[in-house]
């Protein structure tokens, strides 16, 4: 009896080898062209090299999404917010028939089978409406952090003589001002500050000279640092000076840009495209919202005034890390003397609308810039608070 | 054996694997998104009160207990600490106290919005290590139960 039923028991005990077998020949299978160098890309439709139709507008898009992006809106559902923005970003794409479309979203590090690593990053090239290529890439760990997206970019961006307008936008949490670690949630050690994105940004203009407009889509964007240091790459540039939700900027605007954007006024363009994006984000949103346009050459004043005031704001706090870094606050700059000068506003248009609750409702003004309170201030007792004050 | 043994422990990896991904911050916003819609699920004022600062309340409780736990670090500690000061002024915004106008009860349903979003977007919470938001997301459910 017993001899009958052994080869049904190899069977039996052969299937766990088996399914170790072929689980491990197939992550072999993913992992082993991954850490090939060269990036190959799967072409998903044929490249248009029609001179007759040279995109007329060129869209740089990076989306953050290797950290906690859930929100939930005001009926409690549930959104990831680097998932939103990639679907808006691809409508985008789709609805520009004389647009290259740039996507790089930066996704959380994963392993099959615990073991082998999977790409952090997923490229997208549109052209004309088209989805061109499609590729999983390594995002680069050293310095520069955004070598191979740049790499990405060089290889696609349509060569034509024709002047276009380009963007470049930029979605994630705040971007620290000084080198911290934590911003990738796969990668906890990883430093990454503003200089990292500019750095980045030195790369995309290499050939092009400056974007037309940047949009940073973050929160406390609109910093005398944080213009100071990414204004020098573009023309126009929109960001939030203070807390931005996840829902972000509306995006609808950057659709048929042959319509919206004929007049090639960028300026006026971007007033628009701030003003859509406020208003969208105060139908739904209780905490404080500001959306800045600033106007690079004319802020330029202004910056060189309080760059050395900023500074010495921030090399006083370097070396602080964990909670004590977290505690330092931000405020507008309006709040601090230092910073009260005639150029304040100069070059720059703030949408704003204070928190519905909370201590600031009665603040109904923005200069449009957002600095750090210094610790004098910030060490005073808390002052009774200006809204609903009895 | 050796191979049911592997093939066991690799099962039992993706399971173990699935709430450490979860995240104890995720439990922390749902905590309060389930406050919220109980709020505007709720007609009466007095009990969108009540179940604003029961809420309020739990989550000052949890943070109590992971605080007087002892397994924290000190970073995490001043992290909580933030944390139950930003509760304890939404806690006075409801009531009208320490300065501010008691919330009118045609707004209880935005200011229970305006606690989900302001916990979202604020860095109280990340600056807490995800362990011990883990752990303070476990003391949460101990204490709904």
């Amino acid at each position: 009896m017993s001899t009958l039923r052994e080869p049904h028991n190899r069977l039996w005990k052969g299937i766990p080898y088996a399914v170790l077998f072929v689980s491990t020949c197939a992550a072999l299978l993913l992992w082993l062209p991954s850490c090939s160098p060269s990036l190959s890309i799967h072409r998903t439709a044929p490249l248009v090299e029609n001179d007759s139709l040279p995109p007329e507008y060129s869209i740089v898009c990076i989306i953050h999404g290797d950290n906690d992006y859930l929100y939930h809106d005001t009926i409690g559902r549930e959104y990831i917010a680097d998932a939103e923005v990639l679907a808006e970003v691809k409508k985008v794409a789709q609805q520009n028939p004389r647009a290259e479309v740039f996507i790089f979203r930066q996704i959380p590090r994963r392993h099959f089978l615990f073991f082998f690593p999977l790409h952090d990053g997923e490229f997208s090239y549109y052209r004309n409406g088209l989805l061109v290529a499609h590729e999983l890439y390594w995002r680069d760990q050293d310095h520069p952090r955004f070598g191979h997206e740049v790499e990405l970019y060089s290889r696609f961006h349509a060569d034509n003589q024709r002047e276009r307008v380009s963007m470049f936008l930029y979605f994630g949490h705040e971007i620290p001002e000084m080198e911290v670690a934590g911003y990738d949630a796969s990668y906890p050690d990883r430093m990454f500050s503003v200089h990292d994105l500019a750095d980045g940004l030195k790369g995309f203009t290499r050939d092009s000279g400056r974007f037309n407009l940047f949009v940073l889509a973050t929160c406390y964007g609109g910093t005398p640092y944080t213009v100071g240091a990414l204004g020098p790459f573009a023309r126009t540039m929109i960001a939030s000076p203070g807390n931005l939700h996840l829902s972000y900027f509306d995006l609808r605007l950057l659709e048929h840009l042959d319509h919206r954007l004929q007049d090639k006024d960028v300026p006026a363009f971007a007033a628009r495209f701030a003003r859509q994006a406020f208003h969208r984000l105060i139908s739904g949103i209780q905490t404080e919202v500001s959306i800045a346009v600033y106007d690079v050459d004319r802020v330029q004043e202004f910056l060189h005034s309080v760059h050395k005031d900023y500074d010495h704001t921030l090399t006083l706090w370097k070396g602080e890390t964990g909670s004590s870094m977290a505690a330092n606050e931000h405020c507008d700059c309006a709040d601090l003397p230092a910073y009260v000068m005639p150029t304040m506003h100069n070059g720059v248009e703030i949408f704003y609308r204070p928190a519905r609750f909370g201590r600031s409702t009665n603040k109904q003004n923005h200069s449009g810039w957002e600095c750090w309170m210094d610790k004098g201030r910030r060490d005073e007792p808390l002052q009774a608070p200006e809204s609903g004050i009895k | 054996m050796k191979a049911r043994i592997a093939f066991g422990l690799i099962i039992t990896l993706f399971v173990l694997a699935l709430p450490t991904n979860a995240g104890g911050k995720e439990q922390l916003q749902k905590y309060f998104s389930n406050t919220a819609a109980k709020v505007k699920a709720t007609v009466n004022p007095t009990e969108k009160r009540a179940i604003l600062n029961e809420s309020f309340q739990t989550m000052s409780g949890a943070l109590d207990k992971v605080e007087g736990s002892g397994l924290i670090s000190k970073d995490d500690r001043a992290g909580i600490n933030r944390f139950k000061s930003a509760l304890l002024e939404k806690q006075d915004e409801l009531a009208g106290r320490n300065g501010y106008l008691r919330i009118s009860d045609e707004q209880l349903n935005a200011f229970s919005d305006y606690v989900v979003q302001d916990m979202e977007q604020a860095d109280l919470i990340i600056s807490i290590s995800l362990i011990t938001l883990l752990l303070i997301a476990i003391v949460l459910i101990l204490l709904i139960k």
